[in-house]
């Protein structure tokens, strides 16, 4: 069995100890510098950190592909995926509980697409201005095709009674001529009316 | 557990440079260049063989990207590749190896009379005497005295490095002190 436990004896230590501090010569100096220059020169490269490696790889060209690829598809995905905000939230009956005059501007602020937009100071404007303005240009156009219609559509047909006071009306100027076309137009129109009759009480319920 | 202000082992200063930290050799061979150089001068005899196998030995260890192996200290491992280095040399040049000779320790055996402690404290301190006595020990002996002292290893590692057991390895370190302390023991005036 090996004794490794060895204890040295004191007298031998002595021994060594005289020989340790009597020794002497050292490596010349120019053997010295040869090593260690070679030392530096022949070590080997610094081994990168885990970190130092991933930004390397990051740097290579295939690597900036791979990542780009991949953020783009992402980038992709969330867009698809992003459900957007629903137009009818905006008028939907979640909405209703808001106060006529909160609508309004609402209103004014979300035109129809098909519209021009509104300008800038029409959505800054105060609620009562815009309470006097009209609500849209859509709102005043309406407005305004609705008195051109007004304007252009005939006028109504008179009334039976109306027919007959103008007939009389007539007669009493003279225009027997044009009275009697008057009641021939009124006759076709109430065939079945007895006019001259109805011409004679109404004379003489003015009379 | 060791304190944090504790100097770096060998072995970890060999792994710094061989991930690249240069200044970690540079402490390395700080440490080791005055006991190996000494150690191959005196075990060779000639200073122009020990620088040699010095400097191979150092480009050696840099050049490889090995590592003491199992338990091995890398003191222990410097001085064997130094030690192997200087074999193959002797080899190469057709010198018998001295190392490698049988040799009966019982036979080189002498009385050691003088090893008294008074005669112990005023050994000689002449170099030349000091180197003289060295080289007249047997070349077994000197090597095992020489790794303990140039080397500063204990006896199992020496017999790890010599590939002999530690018993005898125990034997030739006792018989060389005690020549030693006979060759160089000076007269006590009386």
């Amino acid at each position: 069995m090996i004794d490794s436990q060895h204890t040295p004896d004191p007298n031998d230590e002595l021994l060594v100890e005289h020989f340790r501090q009597h020794a002497s010569g050292e490596p010349p100096a120019s053997l010295d510098a040869f090593i260690l220059a070679a030392a530096h020169r022949e070590a080997p490269a610094p081994v990168p950190s885990l970190w130092q490696r991933w930004l390397q790889a990051c740097q290579r060209p295939r690597w900036q592909m791979a990542f780009a690829t991949v953020a783009g598809v992402a980038l992709m995905i969330g867009l698809v995926l992003r459900s957007p905000v629903p137009q009818e939230k905006l008028s939907s009956p979640a909405s209703m509980d808001f106060s006529a005059d909160r609508q309004e501007p609402a209103v004014a602020a979300a035109p129809p697409p098909a519209m021009p937009a509104p300008a800038p100071t029409t959505r800054i404007a105060p609620q009562g201005e815009l309470a006097r303005a009209p609500a849209s240009p859509m709102q005043s156009l309406a407005e305004k095709s609705a008195a051109k219609m007004s304007k252009s559509a005939p006028a109504a047909p008179p009334s039976l009674e109306q027919g007959l006071m103008e007939i009389l009306r007539l007669r009493e100027a003279g225009q027997t001529k044009a009275a009697d076309e008057k009641l021939l137009i009124l006759h076709q129109r109430f065939p079945k009316e007895d006019l001259p009759a109805r011409l004679e009480a109404l004379q003489k319920s003015a009379e | 557990m060791p304190a944090a202000l504790d100097p770096p082992s060998d072995e970890s200063l060999l792994a710094r440079y061989r991930n690249g930290d240069g200044a970690s050799f540079e402490v390395l061979y700080a440490r080791h260049r005055l006991g190996l150089y000494r150690f191959l001068v005196a075990l060779s005899n000639k200073a122009e063989l020990a620088e040699e196998v010095f400097q191979e030995t150092w480009l050696s260890l840099i050049r490889s990207a090995s590592q003491p192996q199992g338990r091995a200290s890398f003191r222990t491992w410097l001085f064997q590749i130094a030690r192997n280095r200087l074999i193959d040399h002797w080899r190469k040049h057709g010198v018998h190896n001295p190392l490698h000779d049988s040799y009966d320790e019982q036979l080189h055996v002498q009385p050691d009379d003088s090893a008294s402690p008074e005669q112990q404290l005023s050994l000689s301190r002449d170099q030349a005497r000091l180197d003289a006595a060295l080289q007249v020990l047997p070349e077994d002996q000197r090597e095992v005295f020489l790794l303990r002292l140039h080397g500063d290893l204990e006896l199992p590692q020496i017999a790890t490095l010599t590939g002999a057991p530690l018993e005898t390895v125990k034997s030739r370190l006792r018989y060389a002190q005690q020549k030693l302390h006979r060759l160089l023991a000076e007269e006590v005036p009386a």
